[in-house]
């Protein structure tokens, strides 16, 4: 079985907080450093290791996709708290 | 071997459990097999519920199959530590079962999981198979899926799972007819799925490779996903965000208030017409009174609110239903954050202002433990509907014809009380419920147009609840509150005499001589009569306990009278214009505009005015702030998980309560107003 955990382009080696990604950019997720309860329904509602996100809305909340495209699929809101706590890879 | 006889059939009972992801459409799949024959049932001992329905799925072999598909709660994994994941755990486990079911290991599984977003939705699918009970997949929303240019692959994934897998669409109703065949039929998987978490997460993401062909992006965004975008920017921006939220909760009152004002009238019609014919019928003595000053009129009061609570519920289930909610609770979550509460209160808070028992109940949804405990404490705060007719009394005579006055008098009544919420939440979180509110992480559901059927199922159900909550508690409480009332009794002279009459006269003699007492006395509207109602309210035990405790009340300006009305709306609040009605008038006709001007021109037994503006301000206070609602606290006790924190509401909402219409009525004293 063929897997899709290999990110296409991997630019930036350190990982940023969510925070830090502008609108429209998209990124994989590194972990989530929140208290372990947030950290476990984070990852339940599919923010886990590896995830592709995209950065819809910046600010409180912050509103990121899980599908990739902004708008469609799944998308989470996320208090600038939780947001500045979770680590990701920044795509180019 | 013989076949089997229709009187041999022995009927077989599935228990379908339906499990899926909060927002995949489950609880509209759910009422598509069900219909409307489906009701909601709690998880003894828990805050969660569930819809049970009993459907016939379909034959198998010589059986008939009547099934028990019970709806989950949705949830995003069975093993986090929330109280729905663990309710659905131990219902797959056997060792839980909706109120009035049978716990049970489910004979199948239905996971309902969103084609839109197939990637995170197979998690639970893991979990479900590694459950190894018969099993079904149904992927829906299957046609949102097609708008956006997913394609999943139906069979390859029924061979990755090793159970049927069904494309539908709840909405539509497409592969409706496809998913209960599968249903009736289905098996244990052939296929298991790993139990670690991370392998689960990295099995959903080789599945997802091997059955998805997910959207080209380099088409760009399909039209649905720009709105989306729009929107979403648009009900969360700082400015936007808050002038969206003010009008749709505008417009949200408006609708409640005004339009279940007709059913309200209808319902008061109604009650008002059964009280005079039950009284009619009945000859004049205690099972008169009890039929019709406690048990007709007990309900009636509380019937009344049945509308506000239909349309408070269907509106919000409609609203729901367009995704607009999720947004609203980030707006109002930046407002709350700073008092300990969170975005998730917003709803039962919401919900508070038209009666807090539903309000409470709306905080099952809050996933914070304490984040639910001080939304469970501050929502009696609320100005509910309830305080309306004490409020309208109240501005009436402090600014009799002035009406901007009154609605300014009016609204600062709502502000007060939120305000004590917000301060109430302030003091609790920085003590009994330390810590900071939990930070909101929430999915944002499509925009969708809202499912009609699904809002009134759940209107109806809900309205039956509080029906039968009217026809049990409430009526309990009247009887109790009317007998307090109206016992002892006072001699009545029209008793006596019935009874001396009756010794002397003959029946007809009787009827006749009735008849022309019942004649006279309408004809004199008798001081008697308002003369032996207002002793009747000093004499009786509510009286009696009023005049004992009034000193308590002192400070407050409250007299004998007020005390007493007071005490008579802890039961429920509304009750308070009656009573006062009833001591002050002798009728409890406060329809009447002769009614509420001689409560207005009401003297103490000094001669003094009842209503000074001191008075009328203080006890306007002291409604806004008081716990005066014994429903209100049954449901604390019920949802918080236990008296303690039922009885820390009533002593700090009478606490604060006392203390600021006190402080109110010693100021205005001072200054002479």
């Amino acid at each position: 079985m063929q897997t899709q955990t290999q990110p296409k382009h991997e630019a930036a080696r350190n990982p940023v907080p969510l925070t830090q990604l502008v609108r429209g950019q998209r990124g994989r997720i590194e972990c989530t450093d929140s208290a372990s309860d947030d950290c476990s329904v984070l990852r339940a509602m599919g923010l886990r290791p590896d995830a592709s996100i995209q950065m819809c809305r910046l600010g409180e909340p912050c509103i990121i996709s899980l599908s990739g495209a902004c708008g469609g699929g799944c998308r989470i809101g996320l208090a600038k708290d939780i947001a500045s706590r979770v680590m990701v890879h920044i795509d180019e | 071997m013989p076949t089997p006889t229709a009187s041999q059939i022995v009927p077989i009972r599935r228990i379908i459990a339906v499990l899926g992801n909060p927002n995949v459409g489950k609880t509209t799949l759910f009422n598509r097999i069900a219909g409307i024959r489906a009701k909601t049932a709690n998880f003894p001992g828990t805050t969660q519920d569930a819809r049970v329905a009993h459907v016939r799925l379909g034959t198998q072999q010589h059986a008939e199959i009547e099934s028990v598909l019970i709806d989950l709660p949705g949830i995003y994994s069975l093993h986090l530590d929330l109280s729905e994941s663990k309710v659905c755990a131990a219902v797959l486990a056997g060792t839980a079962a909706p109120a009035g079911e049978e716990s049970h290991i489910p004979d199948a599984l239905l996971v309902v999981i969103d084609a839109t977003n197939l990637m995170r939705n197979l998690s639970i699918v893991g979990e479900s198979l590694a459950k190894r009970l018969p099993t079904v997949v149904a992927v829906n929303m299957i046609d949102a899926a097609r708008r956006r240019g997913i394609h999943i692959d139906p069979d390859k994934l029924s061979e990755c799972l090793g159970c049927p897998v069904v494309l539908c669409s709840a909405r539509t109703g497409e592969g409706i007819e496809h998913l209960t065949a599968a249903l009736s039929n289905a098996n244990v998987p052939d296929r298991s799925a790993p139990t670690d978490q991370l392998a689960i997460e990295r099995w959903a993401n080789d599945i997802y490779a091997i059955v998805s062909m997910p959207a080209d992006q380099s088409t760009g965004q399909s039209t649905d996903d720009k709105l989306t975008d729009r929107l979403d920017r648009a009900f969360t921006h700082p400015v936007l965000g808050i002038v969206s939220f003010v009008l749709v909760m505008t417009g949200f009152f408006w609708v409640i208030f005004k339009l279940a004002a007709y059913p309200m009238d209808w319902i008061d019609l109604w009650f008002g017409s059964a009280g005079s014919w039950v009284g009619h019928i009945l000859p004049p003595g205690a099972v008169h009174d009890l039929a019709v000053d406690g048990i007709i009129a007990g309900v009636g009061g509380t019937v009344i609110f049945l509308p506000q609570i239909c349309l408070l519920f269907f509106l919000l289930a409609m609203l729901e239903g367009t995704g607009y909610l999720a947004r609203a609770a980030f707006v109002i979550d930046r407002a709350m954050r700073p008092f300990g509460l969170s975005g998730h209160a917003f709803v039962p808070l919401l919900s508070s202002h038209a009666c807090a028992i539903p309000g409470i109940m709306a905080t099952r949804a809050i996933p914070d433990r304490r984040d639910r405990l001080a939304t469970i404490l501050v929502a009696p705060f609320m100005s509910c509907t309830a305080r309306i007719p004490v409020y309208v009394l109240l501005t009436t005579i402090l600014f009799p014809d002035r009406p901007s006055m009154q609605a300014l008098a009016f609204t600062l009544c709502y502000v007060l009380g939120a305000s004590a919420g917000l301060l109430t939440s302030l003091l609790f979180r920085s003590t009994i419920l330390r810590g900071k509110s939990r930070p909101m992480a929430l999915e944002l559901p499509s925009y969708r147009i809202p499912d009609l059927k699904s809002a009134l199922l759940l209107t109806l159900d809900r309205g039956y609840i509080f029906l039968k909550k009217a026809g049990t508690l409430i009526v309990a409480i009247s009887i109790v509150l009317w007998w307090m009332g109206a016992y002892p009794r006072q001699p009545e002279r029209k008793v006596q005499l019935i009874a001396q009459m009756s010794n002397e006269l003959s029946p007809e003699e009787l009827k006749q001589a009735y008849a022309s007492m019942r004649e006279q006395e309408s004809a004199m509207q008798s001081e008697l009569d308002i003369e032996l109602a207002r002793a009747q309210a000093r004499e009786s035990f509510l009286g009696r306990i009023g005049s004992t405790i009034q000193p308590i009340f002192a400070p407050l300006g409250y007299d004998r009278q007020l005390t007493v009305g007071v005490l008579a709306s802890f039961a429920a609040r509304e009750v308070f214009v009656s009573t006062m009605a009833v001591q002050i008038a002798g009728t409890d006709e406060v329809d009447n505009e002769g009614v509420l001007n001689s409560i207005a021109a009401a003297t103490r037994d000094d001669g003094s005015p009842v209503f000074t503006p001191a008075t009328s301000w203080s006890l306007l206070v002291f409604y806004v702030l008081a716990s005066l609602c014994l429903p209100t606290l049954v449901v604390t006790a019920k949802e918080a998980g236990g008296w303690k924190w039922a009885l820390l509401q009533l002593g700090w909402m009478s606490f604060v309560a006392y203390t600021g219409a006190f402080i109110v009525y010693q100021t205005l004293t001072t200054i002479g107003a």
